[in-house]
């Protein structure tokens, strides 16, 4: 068990020895910078798939934790600890391979970089930062990590921080994923009040006895998912996911696809026993899960830029896996989490290899571009099948799996928004495929200097494709050494069963939606200009995002910048003004003192004399005894 | 009886000329005032028997610090000295304070029991003894102080000499 | 009438405190000087006057006395060329008139 110490602390300490070392030493060796970051990730990645298989051979109940003292205040005992059950090593493997190979394609992506090590630092960081958030067994470390992983999403988005736009988004992601994270930092300072402890296992414990009142548990649940909805983007504080991707596309789909997005969703999951305690809280994820999911994906059928479609796609399908953390369904949240993570990277490697070739992100002027980039075209597809659930790709299997859930638990209005939610995300990917991949150039000289990329961002896709279709296989219901047999919440795993209905309704559904986006891309017979003059104001109100920033803006103007100014004058003459006189009055006092200072050495002496004699009468008068020498009379 | 004698007379001359020291309107005549005040310490080293410590005390206060400082008067008289006014307008507050300070010294000598302290007399001249004590017990600190002498010998000839370099 | 040694403390106090009026009163920087001379000796009686009355047999006041005479000596040497120095560059040697270091 010493080992598993070791190993457990290692995994999220190597990536930050990669950071320190190249910021300390090889910051000016651009590719050593890069082999050491990589190499070091590569590492952890070994150490995950060591802890996954041991953790496979000791099945579900094996869970190892150890945890040392850090930090004593008074009476509340802070420890830092590890802690790997199956929970654990999935997200390991998923966090150290989409980190691993999104930095092999950063290589070709970041070719020529001015702060290309740089880049590579901080990925390292937040590589450790998010490994932090997963090893830990205790709230207030997972609450550090998940701080440190915002820090690095501000620090990568506005790593061009030149472009105007990339400092506002930064800026934008910061301060709007704040609102969700007072609200967790609140959740754990009450919850750790009640139970005077931040472990995991001590917290659960305390909730199995019930000595939590149900009423105060579903307010600290609700507390603790606003973290999860600013940092995993769910409405209304998803508003900063879509301008996060003014980063570089590595950071993109590391950060705001796989994994820091997903560390809402994984925090839910960590902190299950909390939620399923509270019936409410449960049924409020639900359904901000389910609006989400479905609110996401009609915005992104209109958005022309490729990374933006992306972006909603992510919004909508994060709030998916909210849907069903929120009725229960903890393994299925959890194996679309995984299967995501990889062809929601894949997707935006592919879209970073396209806009690497031809230098824009407006799919507008794309188009044709399969015959110049064969490899990213492929992968891309299967990447966009697997996302819209066509069978037998990993999209197909967790997402199937996810409608079982819903129907099981008898939300059929929540079944409904589910499936057409994947109708519509059929739909946009292979809009976004067809208007990039086929047809005519749009745009002729682009397409002339559009071209495959190099085998370090070529290779990585094809890894990732290939993900996306085996990780399927790992989750097949009903089969013995299962996803669902590993990891499941409580005593036994969730019965599975392959629900035939759902999966031939669900592949219809998939179906239809690749097709409706083949007649208006693909074949022209319906003509997506007639669509949208016929859909006029829903058009505009999705193209627009319903508006959601214009409206934050409107409030922020009015309320919060009233309030400001009110504050700002009360700051500047009042407190300032408290400030100020107390610097006039010195100022004063001292104008009129300084007269004593008059250079004349007789004065000083005076004033010398006179005060020791005067205090040697004060002790004179006050105490007359101490004349007496000698001991006195 | 004689010891009576010779104190009050001592000290009425230390005191007299200490007074008359620094109210002489002309700064020579303070010097020489010093110069008796001094004497009149001596002569109490005398009544104290410490005869080496008076004949020091003519020696170098008398002999050395009050004739350098007649020659400093010299050097830095002026005719218009003469006349104006050698004392500053801080007499009133100066006189209180060194009134406070005697009277506070005073009552606490008042307020002591001195018992039966009376000057033990010591018969041998003690010149030897402190000229082996010097060179024995406070050699560091006699040492030092010669150090120091020389120090300030080299301090006071640059301070002089320096300023003249200044002006060429 | 015996001399005791309240007499001698009594006696350089009363020299202290003529000592202070001559230096918080005299003009010319010499006679500020010369007046330190004054508190130096009222200290130097003390010392004398408690170790012949205190400790009879010792003579550690003898040896303090030609201390202080020294560092004196040395004080005055100092002071008296800084005064000198300061009339050269000044043409006064009035304590009151050198106040350039002031507000």
């Amino acid at each position: 068990m010493e080992q598993l110490n070791v190993l457990g602390l290692a995994i999220p300490a190597l990536p930050l020895l990669a950071f320190l070392l190249i910021t300390a030493i090889t910051a000016k060796k651009k590719m050593l910078s890069a082999v050491l970051s990589i190499s070091c990730i590569f590492a952890s990645f070994l150490i995950s798939v060591y802890l996954l298989i041991l953790q496979l051979k000791a099945g579900h109940g094996a869970s190892y934790e150890f945890s040392f003292p850090w930090l004593f205040l008074g009476d509340v005992k802070m420890s830092l600890g590890i802690l790997i059950n199956p929970l654990t090593t999935v997200m390991l493997i998923v966090v150290t391979t989409v980190s691993m190979l999104v930095q092999i394609y950063s290589i070709g992506y970041m070719k020529g970089d001015y702060a290309f090590s740089r880049f590579f630092s901080y990925i390292s960081l937040f590589s450790f930062s998010m490994l932090g958030i997963v090893v830990a067994n205790n709230l207030i470390q997972m609450y550090i990590f998940w701080e440190l992983v915002g820090l690095c999403s501000y620090l990568l988005i506005g790593f061009w921080w030149f472009k105007p736009e990339a400092a506002e988004a930064s800026k934008k992601a910061f301060i709007v994923t704040r609102f969700g994270d007072f609200g967790f930092l609140v959740g754990i300072l009450i919850l750790s009040y009640i139970t005077g402890t931040f472990n995991f296992a001590e917290i659960q414990a305390q909730i199995n006895a019930g000595l939590i009142s149900p009423g105060l548990l579903t307010v600290i649940a609700l507390l603790l998912f606003s973290g999860a909805v600013g940092k995993s983007a769910q409405f209304p504080l998803h508003v900063w996911l879509p301008d996060a991707m003014e980063g570089p596309t590595p950071v993109s789909a590391l950060i705001h696809a796989a994994t820091m997005v997903a560390a809402g969703v994984f925090m839910v999951a960590r902190l299950f026993g909390i939620f399923s305690a509270s019936p409410h809280a449960m049924l409020v994820i639900a359904y901000l899960g389910g609006f989400t999911a479905i609110f996401a994906a009609t915005i992104a059928l209109t958005q022309n830029d490729i990374k933006r479609v992306l972006a909603f796609s992510t919004l909508s399908q994060l709030g998916y896996m909210m849907l069903a953390m929120g009725i229960g369904g903890y393994t299925s949240g959890m194996f679309h989490l995984t299967t995501h993570a990889f062809f929601k990277a894949l997707l935006f490697l592919g879209a970073g290899s396209v806009i690497h070739a031809v230098h824009t992100n407006d799919i507008q002027l794309m188009g044709g571009l399969h015959k110049k980039m064969p490899i990213t075209s492929i992968t891309f597809l299967i990447a966009s099948l697997s996302i819209a659930g066509i069978f037998p790709l990993s999209g197909f299997w967790s997402k199937d799996e996810i409608l079982v859930n819903i129907m099981e638990s008898g939300h059929m209005g929540l079944y409904y928004v589910a499936a057409a939610t994947a109708f519509l995300t059929a739909f946009y990917m292979f809009r976004l495929y067809l208007m990039t991949f086929t047809g005519k150039p749009r745009d002729a000289h682009a397409y002339e200097h559009a071209h495959e990329s190099p085998l370090t961002m070529t290779v990585p896709l094809m890894i990732l494709a290939v993900l996306s279709i085996v990780t399927g296989f790992a989750g097949i219901p009903g089969k013995e050494q299962s996803f669902y047999n590993f990891l499941f919440f409580g005593a036994h795993p969730h019965e599975t069963h392959f629900n035939m209905g759902v999966a031939l309704s669900s592949s219809a559904i998939a179906v239809s939606g690749i097709a409706l986006a083949l007649l208006m891309y693909a074949f022209g017979l319906i003509k997506p200009e007639a669509v949208k003059n016929a859909s006029g104001p829903l058009y505009k109100l999705s193209y627009n995002k319903y508006y959601i920033d214009e409206i934050y803006m409107f409030f922020i103007k009015n309320g919060f910048f009233v309030i400001a100014s009110a504050v700002k004058w009360f700051d500047r003459h009042v407190v300032d003004g408290a400030v100020n006189l107390v610097a006039f009055l010195c100022r004063w006092a001292g104008s009129k003192l300084r007269l004593t200072v008059n250079g004349g050495v007789q004065s000083y002496a005076l004033i010398i004399f006179g005060g020791l004699v005067f205090i040697a009468a004060v002790f004179a008068v006050w105490n007359p005894d101490a004349l007496k020498l000698l001991g006195g009379r | 009886m004689v010891e009576t004698i010779l104190f009050y007379g001592f000290a009425a001359l230390i005191l007299i000329s200490a007074l008359l020291m620094i109210i002489a309107p002309n700064i020579y005549h303070s010097a020489l005032f010093l110069a008796l005040c001094l004497f009149g310490v001596a002569g109490i080293y005398v009544v104290l028997n410490s005869y080496f410590l008076a004949g020091i005390q003519v020696l170098v206060y008398i002999g050395a610090v009050v004739v350098l400082a007649l020659f400093v008067i010299n050097l830095t008289r002026r005719i218009l000295d003469v006349d104006s006014d050698q004392h500053n307008e801080q007499l009133l507050p100066a006189v209180i304070i060194s009134g406070l300070t005697a009277f506070l010294i005073i009552s606490a000598v008042l307020k002591t029991n001195w018992g039966t302290m009376i000057a033990h007399r010591v018969a041998q001249d003690n010149t030897a003894l402190t000229g082996r004590l010097l060179l024995n017990e406070f050699v560091l600190p006699f040492e030092i102080v010669s150090v120091l002498l020389l120090a300030a010998l080299i301090g006071a000839i640059s301070i002089v000499a320096g300023d003249k370099g200044a002006q060429k | 009438m015996t001399i005791t040694l309240a007499h001698y403390v009594v006696l350089s106090a009363l020299l202290f405190a003529i000592g202070i009026i001559g230096i918080l009163t005299r003009r010319n920087a010499i006679g500020i000087l010369m007046s330190l001379e004054l508190l130096f000796n009222a200290a130097a009686i003390n010392m004398v006057a408690f170790s012949k009355y205190l400790t009879p047999s010792e003579i550690y006041g003898d040896i303090f006395t030609i201390f202080i005479i020294a560092i004196a000596a040395a004080e005055s040497v100092l002071g008296l060329a800084i005064i000198l120095a300061m009339f050269r560059k000044r043409e006064t040697v009035n304590a009151d008139e050198m106040n350039i270091m002031k507000y």
